[in-house]
């Protein structure tokens, strides 16, 4: 997330000083970990607004879709959600229409939108809260906050305590196995990656896989060609099919020759279960485990 | 050509080609992965006919991946310090640049304009940005030429609203752009060697080596224009005829570096600069070697790019314009 707003952001001014500029700012506010964060939450939370598909996803999720009133143009699940009002993209949110909408909380995915924006909500005495998970614990924290926020604490601790089982299934499923090495395709051209702090490492760590770049520092690195080469990966997963459509369903040129493709074991699962850390994270943990340890499922 | 500028030209790119030579075998040594020096350099030698004993995937990581790069870095790197060294003769002002004149934003929109319309057909890409920075090019000239003539200042001043308007095109498109392509998109606006298609290589280079020789071949008309136009005339330039010459190929050459790497900003000023301090303004002998070491500065700049922090990745326009800034600077307090 934090590697798409700085990107996105960085398109919108061309020049290098503000690139510069953007680098800093995404440097000092941006990339550091921390689950969530809340500013003076009023006591009975009813009208919030959603700047991120996955807290959509979880405010759905714990029963509070009600209490929904704003989502971003992204936030396309539950198919409920469509019916709430839009206002405007995850990078470029309409302040007026937020404010418009008397929201008491305002749901942001990660810490590096920018501050400026997240004062100017202060100002009008809108909290925010902020997630910001690098691993599937992070993902079931927010969704424990989200529920409790939104008073529905009850219902958030059973979807949790499901989704754990879910998880527990998975990973007593594939224990045992040789964890497969992945690489996983964030963009073929120019090459991205899942790193170190991207909440989808974990994810693939937890479904029997090793991925290649784990230990390269940062969530989304733009990654080495001829590293992803020597890497040889004996599996590649490709992020795409769902709100990417058919975007990065071809494996990198790098990659081409790799055993993963010489053998046939490119998968391609919907990138909304891997790029959104809510709920469905755990489809995605199950469809991975599910591609890369067939057996283990029978 | 007399005889003494002849043989100075000679020696001075007989010397470029051969450290730029140096280089390309060199920087294929560096990267992410160590290879072998000793059987990279015999697979090297070889043309890539035996793989000196380098593993499959040495051998494709130095002949698939590293060397096509550098190639390309090599011709982006002369496309636009020839185009620069050419902009700068022609219009007389030494801070006429591709990058300041709005000339590769133009080449850019052009170029995304192939990708959001005619993303599945890569030839239309060089050939739209050729198009948007000959468009470029123009409207710059056009807005330059008060009645008083064309002013250093008034074409700076052109070029500085041609770049801002054509950023909030490129803005406002990537707006509408739908979120997932943008991703790769912005990247390329700044700058990037690594994502490009192995397609537009023999085209760059191609073009690179054509647009260097041609404005080499007009460098004495472009000396008689540093005089002025008039002068010129008088003197028996064609100045209509050379003026479209060196728009037509410089646009051609920023159009085909940026549809293979995006908009890499600084080579076409610092490295002019360069050729003209160390070897004379004499553009028989600062074009040609403005192109050899634009080839060299962009390759150089590339490697520290994809190695500095390793297997991580920077866009070499960054690299780019953190030497070429200082270098600017201290070019314009000695001069």
């Amino acid at each position: 997330m934090c590697f798409l707003c700085l990107f996105v952001a960085t398109c919108s001014a061309v020049s290098r000083r503000a690139l510069l500029i953007l680098l800093l700012l995404a440097i000092s506010f941006g990339c550091k970990s921390g689950a969530g964060q809340r500013v003076s939450l009023p006591a009975r939370v009813t009208r919030v607004v959603s700047l991120a598909p996955n807290l959509t996803e979880i405010v759905f999720a714990v029963g509070a879709g009600d209490k929904l009133v704003g989502r971003t143009s992204y936030c396309d699940y539950p198919p409920e959600a469509k019916a709430v009002a839009e206002i405007g993209d995850t990078l470029h949110p309409s302040l007026e229409r937020i404010i418009a909408l008397k929201p008491q909380v305002v749901l942001i995915s990660t810490s590096s939108q920018l501050e400026v924006f997240t004062q100017q909500l202060q100002n009008q005495n809108i909290a925010v809260f902020v997630t910001d998970p690098h691993d599937l614990e992070g993902v079931f924290r927010s969704i424990q906050e989200v529920g409790e926020m939104l008073g529905q604490k009850d219902q958030a601790d059973q979807l949790v305590t499901k989704l754990r089982e879910r998880t527990t299934a998975v990973e007593q499923a594939v224990k045992g196995k040789q964890p497969v090495r992945v690489f996983y395709q964030v963009s073929a051209e120019p090459l991205y990656t899942a790193g170190h702090d991207a909440f989808v490492t974990d994810l693939m760590r937890r479904a029997g896989a090793a991925s290649v770049t784990a230990n390269v520092p940062g969530a989304w690195p733009k990654y080495s060609n001829e590293s992803a080469l020597a890497a040889r990966p004996e599996a590649i997963i490709l992020p795409t099919g769902g709100s990417m459509g058919s975007v990065n369903s071809d494996v990198t040129e790098a990659l081409r020759q790799s055993p993963a493709a010489l053998h046939g074991r490119v998968y391609k699962i919907n990138d909304d279960y891997l790029t959104r850390p809510g709920p469905r994270a755990i489809d995605g943990l199950e469809a991975m485990a599910r591609a890369l340890h067939p057996d283990a499922f029978k | 050509m007399n005889r003494v500028t002849l043989r100075k030209t000679l020696i001075s790119c007989a010397l470029l080609g051969a450290v730029l030579l140096l280089a390309i075998v060199s920087m294929s040594l560096l990267g992410s992965e160590r290879l072998p020096a000793r059987a990279s350099l015999c697979a090297l030698a070889s043309l890539g006919s035996s793989a000196c004993g380098l593993t499959q995937d040495q051998f494709d990581i130095l002949f698939q991946i590293r060397l096509p790069r550098i190639l390309l870095a090599a011709a982006v790197g002369g496309s636009l310090a020839t185009a620069g060294a050419g902009y700068q003769a022609l219009l007389r002002n030494p801070l006429a640049e591709p990058y300041l004149l709005g000339i590769s934003n133009g080449a850019a929109v052009g170029t995304m304009i192939s990708l959001v319309f005619f993303g599945a057909i890569e030839w239309t890409r060089p050939l739209l940005a050729f198009s948007g920075a000959f468009a470029a090019t123009f409207a710059v000239y056009r807005l330059a030429r008060g009645r008083a003539g064309a002013t250093p200042e008034r074409l700076i001043l052109a070029g500085v609203i041609v770049t801002t308007f054509l950023s909030s095109v490129i803005v406002f498109v990537t707006t509408l752009m739908d979120a997932t392509r943008i991703r790769s998109f912005t990247f390329w606006l700044l700058g990037d060697l690594s994502g490009s298609s192995k397609a537009l290589l023999p085209v760059a280079i191609t073009i690179t080596i054509l647009g260097a020789l041609t404005l080499t071949l007009h460098a004495r008309s472009l000396n008689l224009l540093m005089l002025g136009e008039r002068d010129a005339f008088d003197l028996g330039v064609e100045v209509g005829r050379v003026r479209m010459v060196v728009f037509l190929v410089a646009s051609l050459l920023v159009g085909s570096s940026v549809a293979a790497s995006g908009s890499v900003g600084y080579v076409g000023l610092v490295v002019p600069h360069l050729a003209r301090l160390s070897l004379g303004s004499d553009n028989r002998i600062s074009i040609p070697a403005a192109a050899l070491g634009g080839a060299l500065f962009v390759i150089v700049a590339d490697t520290v790019a994809r190695t500095i922090i390793a297997p991580r990745e920077l866009p070499v326009g960054a690299i780019t314009a953190l030497i070429g800034a200082p270098l600017f600077i201290y070019l314009l307090k000695r001069v």
